[in-house]
């Protein structure tokens, strides 16, 4: 040291270390926090605060019901318009927010990731665990409308679950990319609005499987198509699993197709995984 | 723990630089060409172990890669060559508050913002008071941050940092930040985590902090290393450079543009020159007499005017400022154009750039009729000398005598 000046040796008390956190114990810990923070930052400031997780789901809902319902004279099986609609509505609100927040997850955060090196990777992940929350407290909607339709709820209940890992696995590998991609290409986020709606209208949430299932036969090539399409999305039999719990009080009854959902959706949790760590290497120049 | 803390082995860096950034897939599909861009290495083959315990601070111009070279260490960047090998738990600091949420209150910015830099929920519960302490903002602790001064926000992102406990430490000029006794206080407290035996990287432009803190310096020059050794030399050498290179640059900015137009009064300033012992200059030593002339112009004979002369720091910091006397000049009828001159016998600044503010102004009402500001930057070498600071003061000591016996320091 430079300095010369005679001060008297100052004794230094020896401080107690932080405490080492293993690195899961650790990457969990920050997990918990970052998802802590999306969830209140959500509505913080807003006057209705936690009420716009119902709000939105039911307005959408009581939409839909009018419009297919009651003008277009779609019949919905199981009795309640109200609970078919609803049972999709918030599955695919969880998807379709867990894939728009994630996408932005990283890009929101380069303040963060120019600075900070930390698991990134559970920006994304906490994106869409605060999707899940949203999505739990909305269940909270579907309580009054299954009391009044009369229908019993069962042992199949124990299924929902499932169906929800499906979905969040769903997300988590799709948003992984989504979120590494949008650090090279912003028009990600453009994208995913876009592609988000397009997909809603391809999986069986405001009209009933048995609607289209039996008019694909007989029109050409776009019905081989809109079958294709409504066949390989892996939502499609997720969405179906819950309409048959809420609905139909009844286990999923498309095994083959949620057999394939729970395929695809590890497959792309596996891609997601490997794009983002192979993209995250330039994150920090390019944020 | 065997071998060196952090081993750096021919890292190499490369950014690329956008000209046009593709940024929107359409550009990517259209364009076909990859992006336009160019590579550039802004580190290049960089080697160095650095050992447990060690202090190590890395100089360099900007733009010289001693930011980015932090960065591959702390793993925000990843070298494109070479490997960096780092053992015991590392936490980097290379700004203060990022990832602060503005909505949330202090309190809660200290658990998501220490979370981020690894530390236990449990353990920050069991330092926060004294974190809220040391960042003094035990009344703002439950307000949003977003209420906060920047230094307020600051010096909390600060003394949460400083709580990481680290084995080894990154630093990049944070120290910056906040007044000079909360500058003071961060300081000690990298001192103390120095003395218990942590590893320290420290990257600053504040030579005299880097001085304060490390034991060893790396240079680094165009992404390259320039020099490495223990800090003193380093920075001596890096300061002979920096110097080298401002006279270069003063002796093309000396002959600049005077502003000579008129002011009030139609008073103009229409040259000023500096003289050294040997004739006009721009660099001179400590102790050099120095003569200043200022040629003013004017419609009419000047009455009742004060000349100022202000000598500035290189950064803009006024040292001191000469006026002339009014009882000399107050009723004293001044020539429509001449020359004042002011002899300084001994120039008592010490090392660095120095220039000029000039006022012409009404000894009556203070009114100023012409003011030209940072103008004939001159040098002044004190490398001969060892006192430090900004201005020699005449000063004398006096020392205890030494008895026969004592034993001498």
């Amino acid at each position: 040291m430079a300095s010369t000046e005679l001060l008297p040796e100052r004794s230094l008390p020896q401080r107690p270390r932080a405490p080492q956190a293993g690195p899961l114990a650790s990457r969990i810990e920050l997990l918990l926090e970052l998802v802590r923070r999306d969830v209140r930052s959500r509505y913080r400031g807003s006057f209705l605060g936690v009420t716009w997780t119902l709000l939105n789901p039911l307005i959408f809902m009581i939409v839909y019901s009018l419009v297919f319902g009651k003008f277009l004279h779609v019949h919905y099986p199981g009795g309640s318009a109200t609970v078919f609609i609803l049972s999709g509505l918030l599955a695919w609100t969880f998807f379709s927010q867990a894939l728009t927040q994630a996408t932005n997850s990283i890009v929101a955060n380069a303040a963060l990731i120019r600075k900070v090196a930390f698991p990134w990777m559970l920006l994304s992940v906490s994106s869409v665990i605060a999707a899940l929350v949203n999505y739990v407290i909305s269940l909270v909607l579907l309580i009054p409308f299954m009391l009044l339709s009369h229908k019993g709820v069962g042992p199949p209940l124990i299924a929902v679950p499932a169906l929800v890992v499906v979905t969040f696995a769903l997300s988590l590998g799709i948003g992984l990319m989504l979120a590494a991609a949008n650090v090279y290409f912003r028009d990600m986020q453009y994208l995913v609005t876009l592609g988000t709606l397009v997909w809603f209208y391809l999986t069986p949430v405001i009209y009933p499987w048995s609607l289209v299932e039996s008019k694909f036969a007989g029109h050409g090539f776009e019905g081989v198509a809109a079958q294709f399409a409504l066949y390989a999305n892996p939502m499609t039999w997720v969405v179906l699993g819950f309409q048959d719990v809420f609905v139909f009080d009844r286990w999923p009854q498309h095994w083959h197709g949620l057999c394939y959902s729970v395929v695809v959706s590890l497959v792309l949790v596996w891609v997601g995984l490997r794009v983002f760590r192979r993209l995250r290497r330039r994150f920090a120049e390019e944020v | 723990m065997a071998g060196p803390a952090i081993e750096i082995k021919n890292v190499s860096k490369r950014f690329r630089v956008y000209h046009e950034r593709t940024s929107s897939l359409k550009e990517a599909l259209v364009a076909r060409r990859r992006a336009r861009y160019e590579e550039f290495w802004a580190v290049r083959d960089v080697s160095i172990d650095i050992a447990e315990g060690d202090s190590l601070g890395i100089i360099g111009e900007n733009g010289s890669g001693k930011s980015t070279l932090l960065k591959c260490i702390a793993g925000i960047l990843v070298q494109e060559k070479g490997s960096i090998a780092v053992q015991g738990r590392l936490a980097s600091l290379l700004e203060v508050g990022a990832g602060f949420h503005p909505d949330f209150t202090g309190r809660e910015n200290i658990y998501l913002n220490g979370a981020i830099l690894g530390l236990p929920r449990r353990y920050i519960t069991s330092v926060l008071d004294e974190i809220v302490e040391f960042a003094e903002l035990e009344h703002f602790i439950d307000n949003p941050v977003k209420t906060y001064s920047s230094g307020m926000y600051t010096r909390l992102g600060f003394s949460i940092a400083v709580h990481v406990d680290p084995d080894i430490l990154l630093i990049d000029e944070v120290l910056a930040v906040g007044d000079e006794a909360f500058q003071r206080r961060c300081i000690e407290r990298i001192e103390a985590l120095r003395s218990e035996g942590r590893t320290l990287v420290f990257v600053s432009h504040a030579l005299e902090s880097v001085r304060a803190v490390c034991d060893r310096g790396l240079w680094m020059d165009g992404g390259e290393p320039r020099e490495l050794g223990g800090i003193d030399a380093v920075l001596a050498a890096y300061l002979a450079e920096v110097n080298r290179r401002e006279e270069a640059e003063l002796q093309l900015t000396t002959r600049d543009e005077l502003d000579t137009s008129p002011g009030r009064m139609g008073i103009r300033i229409t040259s000023v020159d500096l003289a050294g012992p040997d004739g006009p200059t721009t660099v001179l030593n400590t102790g050099d007499p120095l003569t200043l002339s200022v040629r003013y112009a004017a419609p009419n004979p000047l009455k009742g005017v004060r000349f100022s002369v202000t000598f500035l720091r290189g950064d803009g910091v006024p040292i001191l400022t000469v006026p002339t006397d009014d009882l000399e000049t107050g009723d004293t009828s001044l020539p429509r154009e001449g020359t004042v001159q002011l002899a300084l016998p001994g120039l008592p600044f010490l090392e660095g750039i120095y220039r000029l503010n000039l006022v012409i102004a009404s000894i009556a009402t203070g009114e100023q009729y012409k003011r030209v500001e940072k103008v004939r930057p001159f040098r002044v070498h004190s490398a001969d000398r060892h006192e430090v600071g900004m201005a020699l003061l005449g000063y004398s000591w006096e020392l205890p005598r030494a008895t026969s016996k004592a034993g001498r320091r």
